[in-house]
């Protein structure tokens, strides 16, 4: 037998597993008179090459089991987690969901969704990426450290990873709910830096996941070549000059302080208890009208993709922000019952804790500003930010942090690298003054896909 | 007193008949309490059990790890086996020396208030949230929404080696949030204050009640609506303890952790030059220094290394980097006990503890009677440390400072500047001391559970604030 068709076997055998404890220890949590019981039980395995200073520190193997147990009683929640397996833990787990349930106030929106449905066929197994094993993780790991020590010898690789791993998880609930799905992937990143005599360049870092090995050899090379590139480029930073006016953000840093708090503010949750600056705006015009963005568990190419959420609902690709309108929020079990409608599937979280409400995949369309140099053309003189590194307070929308890998423009090209250079505003209102959004849509940490943004109004305060 | 088997009566069995070569066990029991309610809705009552052993080998100079979840003596026993095929397997371009002989923790090691801790029953901390939720939301009109959370984590850990070490920890950590959101004309400001400790309430609430938490959070949450942005440009600054606990931790923490800076970070090749103002010594500790129950607070680190002080830098000269067994033996000086892993099935990484700046001489009001033109910062928010000595951390309010008299309440902002050279920047320490990160974490592949503080400092920066 293939070393897949193994793969595939005991991975059937593990989701069986899970799906049985998960429905055990349902059981038990309704034994004791809770009402209603919920499991999300998951089963992980790792394999993983650290390296450190570009040589191998340490080989790793993982395996591991959660148990998620959910329990409502008159309106009550009660939650327990262990990783234990055996019937005396189990136990123990149901009996502490149960007592917490009967001391905590009840609430009417609590409860199980009802109905959803089948999952969304998504494809997340593989059975090539799922045989994977230490072996390869040692190989592959030790090939993605030379790709990049090899471009330059000034290049310092402080730290890099490469894991296999694949999961079976499952959602059974006392409704009926009974759905698994097995997932196998390849991630890798690396923190990497320059260093030229006493010239310390600032860090890069990046992150990738892969499903499909066939994309493996291609994503190591572009993560590759954005560390090196990014980190070298470092070298030799000077200064910025202090300013208000337009910043070009990388698809990453457009991301962290920007799109990140709108999709907080479209939780149904944050609505609901009034820390949402966009209660009572749907169907209003909230950012620029060329700015698009989606929600697609759908996409087996982001980290977050999958074909049920963490109460076993099915998911869908939904968009928040249609040209600049609020078109929707995101909905879990709780938030869908106090507003009265179904959830959309977007209960995430895993089997150690309450489900909670957020986004699987979040999607920018790209634009009409082009490629990277015509978005550099259209800046002219200023910021090129490449990666934040700050705080953003999802509630107000303030941004205030340091501009990474940070490039200084004149007549449209690349003047010098910055350093100590700082930009601060507001996320909802820079929504509104985006002046273009790059032509290509990339993948970001291997979870979003987002395209490279210019915006007006951005504060620049250089050191 | 509640009687527990000692953990490392399986992990001595195991190691008994492991035969040759370096071998480390570790098992890990970590049980979590958690509640948060938002307002008056309890959105989390959680329980968690999350326990197993984690295995590290050294063979023929290249580590291996592996873990289970069962505390048996056969499944640890294949874990074993399981470490030694990894270590086979990997073939390091370096190979790992053997770690050279050092003094190894043995005994039994309690943290104060495990047992209270673990007798207090559940309602009273479901009473807690719910009486400090009520009372943050109904501080002011203004409050529109307001939510608490308490978590404890008891930490049970065993730890072997086959060259000594056998150690038995056990620890509790409570934690405390309370945040406030504050609506004007559709704004949003939002307060937010955070406890935490190593030990039972009594070291929880040894500063402030949790009204006394709530009440700021509300007050901060509404003043903040009426508050301007500070202007951006380097100013001179005076820090709240909390932000210079961010300042050592960010700043100087991360690049004296021995694997930066090995990997080159602004500090390597720094031991004995002057990097700081004669006013400043800094040390990072695993024990709760001058104030008792720091956050970051362990007896023993989890390579079975007793984990006491270490200073960093003293009177402006760096002396020592941040080390564990292996980055030890590379620059032949003595494991500073700072290698941590967050669960059974992480490996131990160098991470901090307790890190701090050592109090001065100058009141709070000296120090603002002394300076022209400044901001006294305050409020922690995220940092982060880059390799090159550049930091950032962020600040929830700020406070004009002219002519030695305090303004009103401005918004917080990012701050940032470069390590070493920050720290010749000091020209006032405060003469009281605090651990004031709060609930804090540290994030560097894995969490760790961390506490930094100090004085009050006077130092220039850069401030991150709105440009005209």
């Amino acid at each position: 037998m293939s070393t897949a068709t193994i793969a595939v076997e005991r991975a059937e055998a593990e989701l069986a597993e899970v799906e049985e404890r998960s429905a055990r220890l349902c059981e038990l949590g309704q034994a004791g008179g809770a009402e209603q019981a919920e499991v999300c039980g998951q089963r992980t395995r790792s394999r993983s090459a650290r390296f450190e200073k570009g040589e191998l520190r340490l080989g790793k193997a993982s395996d591991a089991t959660a148990l998620g147990l959910r329990v409502f009683d008159a309106g009550r929640l009660g939650f327990g987690h262990t990783n234990q397996t055996d019937g005396a833990a189990l136990e123990r787990t149901a009996d502490a969901a149960r007592e917490l349930a009967a001391l905590t106030p009840p609430d009417d929106a609590n409860g199980l969704p009802e109905g959803g449905g089948d999952p969304t066929p998504v494809e997340l197994w593989r059975a090539d990426t799922a045989a994977l094993g230490v072996d390869e993780a040692l190989e592959q790991g030790a090939r993605f450290v030379e790709r990049m020590s090899s471009r330059d010898p000034r290049i310092r690789i402080d730290e890099a990873t490469f894991t296999v791993g694949r999961s079976s998880t499952a959602v059974v609930n006392s409704l009926g709910t009974r759905v698994g799905a097995g997932d196998a992937w390849a991630s890798f990143g690396a923190l990497v830096m320059a260093v030229d005599g006493d010239d310390v360049g600032g860090f890069h870092s990046a992150w990738e996941l892969v499903r499909d090995l066939a994309g493996l050899e291609a994503s190591l090379e572009r993560c590759a070549d954005e560390l090196t590139e990014v980190a070298l480029g470092n070298l030799g930073a000077g200064s910025a000059e202090s300013y208000r006016g337009q910043v070009l953000f990388s698809p990453t840093a457009f991301l962290e302080a920007v799109v990140s708090p709108i999709v907080s503010a479209a939780s149904a949750i944050a609505v609901q208890r009034g820390r949402s600056s966009l209660a009572g705006r749907l169907g209003e015009r909230i950012a620029h009208e060329g700015l698009s963005i989606h929600d697609d568990p759908s996409d087996p190419e982001l980290s977050g993709a999958a074909g049920f959420d963490r109460e076993g609902q099915p998911t869908v690709r939904r968009t928040l922000v249609g040209a600049g309108r609020l078109e929707s929020l995101l909905y879990n079990g709780y938030a869908a019952r106090v507003d009265g409608v179904a959830s959309t599937g977007h209960a995430v979280g895993g089997p150690r804790s309450v489900p909670g409400l957020g986004s699987h995949g979040i999607c920018v369309d790209p634009g009409d500003g082009g490629e990277e140099e015509d978005l550099l053309d259209a800046l002219g003189k200023g910021l090129w930010i490449r990666r934040f590194a700050g705080t953003v307070d999802p509630i107000s929308g303030d941004f205030s942090g340091v501009a990474k890998g940070a490039r200084w423009i004149e007549g449209g090209r690349v003047a010098r690298p910055v350093r100590e250079t700082l930009v601060s505003g507001n996320a909802f209102e820079l929504a509104g003054a985006i002046v273009a959004l790059g032509s290509q849509s990339e993948r970001c940490r291997g979870s979003e896909r987002l395209p490279a943004a210019l915006i007006d109004g951005v504060s620049v305060t250089a050191g | 007193m509640i009687d527990e088997p000692d953990p490392t009566d399986l992990l001595q069995e195991v190691l008994d008949q492991a035969g040759d070569g370096f071998v480390e066990l570790r098992s890990h029991r970590k049980r979590t309490r958690g509640l948060a309610v938002e307002k008056g809705r309890v959105d989390n009552a959680r329980t968690s059990e999350h326990t197993g052993v984690g295995v590290r080998v050294l063979v023929d100079g290249a580590w291996g790890f592996a873990s289970t979840d069962r505390l048996e003596a056969d499944a640890v026993r294949e874990s074993l086996e399981q470490a030694r095929r990894v270590a086979r397997a990997s073939r390091p371009a370096t190979r790992q020396p053997d770690l050279p002989p050092v003094e190894l923790a043995r005994g039994r090691f309690d943290a104060p208030g495990v047992e209270e801790t673990l007798e207090r029953p559940v309602d009273e901390a479901l009473e807690l949230v719910l009486g400090l939720e009520r009372a943050a939301s109904e501080a002011s009109t203004s409050v529109q929404s307001a939510h608490c959370s308490y978590n404890e984590v008891f930490e049970e850990k065993g730890v072997v080696t086959s060259d000594g070490a056998r150690a038995w920890t056990r620890l509790v950590r409570p934690e405390l949030s309370v945040g406030a959101v504050a609506a004007r004309d559709g704004e949003l400001q939002r307060g937010y204050e955070a406890v935490g400790s190593t030990g039972g309430w009594e070291c929880l609430f040894r500063r402030r009640t949790g009204e006394a938490l709530a009440e700021r959070a509300a007050k901060t949450a509404v003043d903040l609506l009426a508050a301007a942005h500070p202007e951006g440009g380097r100013k001179k600054v005076l820090l709240s303890p909390s932000l210079v606990g961010l300042l050592t931790h960010e700043a100087i923490g991360h690049t004296v952790e021995a694997d930066f800076v090995s990997a080159g970070s602004c500090a390597a090749g720094m031991l004995g030059e002057r990097v700081a103002s004669e006013l400043v010594t800094l040390c990072d500790s695993g024990r709760s220094e001058l104030v008792d129950g720091a956050g970051g607070t362990i007896d023993v680190d989890d390579e079975g290394v007793e984990a006491g002080r270490c200073v960093i830098i003293d009177q402006g000269r760096l002396v020592s980097y941040l080390h564990d067994r292996a980055s030890a033996a590379r620059y032949e000086t003595a494991p500073t006990g700072n290698a941590r892993a967050w669960e059974y099935g992480d490996a131990p990484l160098i991470r901090m503890r307790n890190t701090y700046i050592e109090p001065g001489q100058h009141t709070l009001e000296e120090l603002i009677a002394r300076t022209d033109d400044g901001l006294l910062l305050d409020g922690c928010a995220n940092g982060q440390a880059d390799a090159n000595g550049e930091f950032m951390f962020g600040t929830r309010e700020a406070y004009p400072i002219r002519n030695g008299q305090l303004g009103p309440l401005m918004r917080g902002a990012n701050i940032s500047g470069v390590a070493f050279d920050v720290l010749k920047t000091v020209d006032g320490v405060g003469d009281a001391f605090r651990w004031d990160l709060g609930a804090g974490h540290c994030g560097k592949g894995q969490p760790a559970k961390v506490d930094a503080g100090g004085p009050w400092l006077s130092c220039e920066v850069l401030v991150g604030g709105r440009q005209a």
